[in-house]
């Protein structure tokens, strides 16, 4: 028999490779920012056709948002990564001429996601009640800071207001300094962003079995209320756990801790067994009550003393060899330099037709025989106007160009992040002039 | 009607229908909480989930030791609607027939008891195993750790996440790479899995045929985020601590005000402007330094700014601040446009649970083993035809109150 680790491989590389997944499902988004964005991305990683709607010119205001201020080739690769594999539809709400496309495009979708203030939808004329009445099917998620409905639901939000409203923000930071630290890389938009996503693909299924499609309320709040377990903690002792540095209220002893040679290892001892392993190492590491919260910190200082007299490697030799919780702690170079991650396809080398060669983060998930893609990154403001305006709503050059004259669709301004790069000639591209797929 | 009340008349539960009340489920998570979490997300949707058990170690597992019935709270919390068994000779029966089956345990250990996927997919082609382990089950590394257990702490330090946590002006010990308060690397791992298993129950319907899907709990954060890919090639440079500055919005964080504290953020360059404009700090405005500007990866350069917006924000009061921030846009129908920051008080958990807004919504709910009520999150999500909902926890049902 093959070893299990070569078994497995050989199903992710060699085994069947079927069609795309979600192959034809039609999605349209109104969103900005993260929250929104991020569920289209998932869906498209699995072959769907996502088409986002923006403003002409300026686009979405997340097209500027770059890492400490740097485009790329004149695109903002945070952006064109949080948008990849969508077509970019660019039609002025304020315009009812245009909020009658993103009705019609509503129409034909299967799956709409709008992550505006609350309400906002409604008035615009494209809220779950009005799509519904003339699409049924349709699957409409409306993600908020804290739901559609409710006293706070119009309040506007944003990761850190979620955080800090869920009172997770609490509980992040040194025990003994007055400050309080995000979760960062906007965890209070992604990790939602995850449930409207769990939550679509479950309204699909159903779909499939009934026709009937159905409206979801995703809030950050509640998505990130979901998983904090203090709250069942605070109403079984009545008391607030609140920050406690490194250590994880659930494992003893638990930390990160500097090496010998001057790197940081975090160790997370979760059951009996892990501690009896690691107490084989270090001396004095006795177990009993060892989750109280002072016990934790005497265990901890012994941890401590042992790995300041050892090696990151040797540390991470013990782990294997005997089978506790160990790590080092990365990171972004070392991530993005990690051969493991490479060979997983969780970072891939993309070759873009309008950028070039880009390492991206892969699919957010490994599939055998449905991988997940990444085939191109977002696209200038109103790129794929005459693209989708005929290919969904079968209009017309003619027909174009006067909403294109109407000021009804339009395209990027010059910006650096909503344009094309400087060598782009339009003349050149079938994709932008709706003659070819990307 | 208000839209208040249309939108609470249609998400009611009434006696709706569960989205996969036809799927069943099994989970073998053994203490991985990031698998338990992906079937406790199906079992909130309805499918029927067994969760099978070797010994008791995961119950053991819990918040400075606290138990409620023998158990941890992670265990009690994610126990909703499953049914918990031992594992036995007739569990397998139920391993072979199962649609979807969750491996938490040890790579290649399910395998080496003759129910990994290699055998079962072999009289039961449908089936979707969801593995959820540190580093997969393929590729040299993960062979390599293959006995290294799992932990969140551990992947989130694989995953890069401490290592951008903290003040980046702090020394010392407090410039250690510091934890997320939360499971936040076992929570997305879990809904990752959960997304994973639903996209191959999708793709079934058209293929009649099962995968395998595998997550990596020492990568869900990465690649979700993206942001260490987007740093390692553009800069070469890895990020320090940014918990109080940001690398893309700025001010993005929690500040101190005169009677507690505030999350602040300012999406936009006309919401900083607005910012300066409530505070009254508009002297801060003409300087190149704060407006573009202010996003540097260098901490140095943005500590005066810091420094002097820490101080600004103490002479007002939480209450002046959200009202002042809210007065920015009501009203005008551009508002955004114009610009203001996203100002709100700073929660503690007893204020949480204070606001009448979650109790609306149903977003706790209540267990009440022996009379004490203790709260439990609820799903959380909300949804018109298949509401999710919970209906067990720790096996017994849970009344609706």
């Amino acid at each position: 028999m093959t070893d299990y680790f070569s078994y497995v491989e050989s199903l992710f590389k060699e085994g069947e490779k079927r069609d795309p997944p979600l192959k034809g499902l039609k999605v349209v988004e109104l969103t900005h920012f993260v929250f929104g964005p991020n569920v289209g991305r998932i869906l498209a990683q699995f072959g769907a056709e996502v088409v986002k709607i923006e403003t002409p010119g300026e686009g979405e205001r997340y097209r500027i948002a770059t890492i400490f201020g740097r485009f790329y080739n004149r695109t903002n690769l945070v952006y064109g990564i949080q948008n990849a594999n969508k077509y970019f539809i660019a039609a002025d709400a304020r315009n009812a001429k245009a909020r009658e496309i993103i009705f019609e495009l509503a129409k034909r979708a299967d799956v709409f996601v709008e992550n505006l203030r609350a309400g906002l939808a409604d008035a615009m004329g494209v809220g779950y009640a009005q799509i519904s009445k003339v699409n049924p099917r349709i699957i409409y998620a409306s993600c908020s800071g804290f739901g559609q409905y409710g006293p706070l639901s119009k309040v506007p939000s944003f990761d850190v207001a979620a955080q800090g409203v869920a009172s997770l923000a609490v509980k992040t930071g040194w025990e003994d300094v007055e400050e309080f630290y995000k979760l960062p890389d906007y965890f209070g938009d992604f990790l939602p962003s995850m449930m409207v996503v769990f939550a679509v693909l479950n309204a699909l299924y159903y779909r499939d079995k009934t026709g009937k499609g159905q409206y979801i309320d995703v809030s950050q709040t509640e998505s990130l209320l979901r998983f904090l377990y203090d709250i069942t903690y605070f109403s079984l002792t009545g008391e607030e756990i609140g920050k406690t540095g490194n250590i994880d209220p659930c494992a003893s002893p638990s930390g990160i801790f500097k090496t010998a040679d001057e790197k940081f290892v975090a160790i997370a001892i979760m059951t009996d067994q892990q501690f009896e392993a690691l107490s084989t190492l270090i001396e004095g590491l006795r177990n009993g009550e060892r989750f109280r919260r002072d016990r934790i910190k005497e265990l901890n200082q012994l941890v401590e003393d042992w790995v300041a007299k050892h090696k990151l490697d040797e540390i991470m030799e013990y782990a294997k060899k005997l089978g506790f919780p160990a790590s080092p702690v990365l990171g972004d170079v070392e991530v993005f330099n990690d051969p493991w991650r490479w060979e997983r396809r969780s970072i891939v080398k993309l070759l873009d037709r309008l950028y070039g060669e880009i390492p991206v983060p892969g699919a957010f998930v490994a599939m055998s025989a449905t991988p997940g893609q990444v085939k191109w990154l977002a696209r200038p403001v109103g790129y794929h106007n005459r693209l989708i305006l005929k290919k969904w709503l079968g209009m017309s050059d003619q027909e174009i160009e006067k909403l294109e004259k109407d000021g009804v669709i339009g395209y990027w301004d010059e910006q650096p992040g909503c344009a094309p790069p400087p060598i782009w000639d339009a003349e050149k591209d079938p994709v932008f002039r709706g003659e070819k797929d990307e | 009607m208000s839209r208040d009340e249309a939108l609470m008349k249609l998400f009611a539960e009434d006696n709706k229908p569960f989205a996969l009340e036809d799927v069943k489920v099994v989970e073998i998570a053994g203490e991985n909480f990031a698998a338990a979490i992906a079937g406790s997300l199906l079992a909130e949707f309805g499918a029927k989930v067994v969760r099978i058990e070797f010994d008791d170690q995961a119950k053991n597992i819990s918040l400075f030791g606290a138990k409620v019935e023998g158990c941890g709270i992670p265990y009690l919390v994610e126990s909703r609607n499953k049914e918990i068994v031992k594992f036995s000779e007739s569990a397998k029966e139920l391993i072979n027939s199962c649609d979807i089956l969750i491996d938490g345990m040890k790579p290649g250990y399910l395998d080496s008891l003759g129910i990994g996927y290699r055998q079962i997919s072999e009289k039961n082609p449908g089936l979707i195993y969801v593995a959820v382990s540190p580093y997969g089950h393929f590729t040299n590394k993960a062979r390599e750790f293959a006995n290294v257990p799992d932990s969140d702490l551990t992947a989130q330090a694989y995953n890069g996440y401490p290592s951008i946590i903290g003040n980046p002006y702090l020394t010392g010990k407090y410039s250690y790479p510091l934890r997320a308060g939360i499971w936040a690397a076992w929570t997305m791992a879990g809904l990752n899995a959960a997304c994973g298993a639903m996209i191959a129950l999708i793709e079934r319907k058209k293929s009649g045929k099962g995968q395998f899907v595998d997550v990596a709990t020492h990568d869900a954060l990465a690649v979700i985020h993206t942001f260490p890919t987007i740093v390692g090639f553009l800069f070469g440079k890895s990020r320090t601590r940014y918990g109080t500055l940001d690398y893309i919005i700025y001010p993005f964080g929690y500040y101190r005000v005169k009677d507690g504290y505030v999350a602040l953020a300012t999406p936009t360059d006309p919401d900083f402007r607005a910012l300066l404009k409530i505070i009254d700090r508009w002297d801060l405005e003409p300087d190149y330094r704060y407006s573009l500007d202010r996003i540097s990866d260098d901490p140095e350069r943005l500590k005066v700014l810091d420094e002097e917006l820490n101080k600004t924000l103490q002479k007002y009061t939480v209450k002046q601040l959200v009202s002042r921030a809210r007065k920015k846009t009501k009203g005008k129908i551009l508002g955004r446009l114009l610009g203001a920051p996203i100002i709100v008080k700073l929660n503690k958990l007893q204020e949480l649970l204070n606001d009448p807004h979650w109790r609306l919504r149903n977003s706790l709910i209540k267990f009440n083993p022996d009379g004490k009520g203790i709260l439990i999150p609820n799903t959380a999500v909300k949804m018109s035809e298949t509401p999710p909902r919970i209906f067990k926890i720790l096996g017994k049902e849970v009344k609706k109150s």
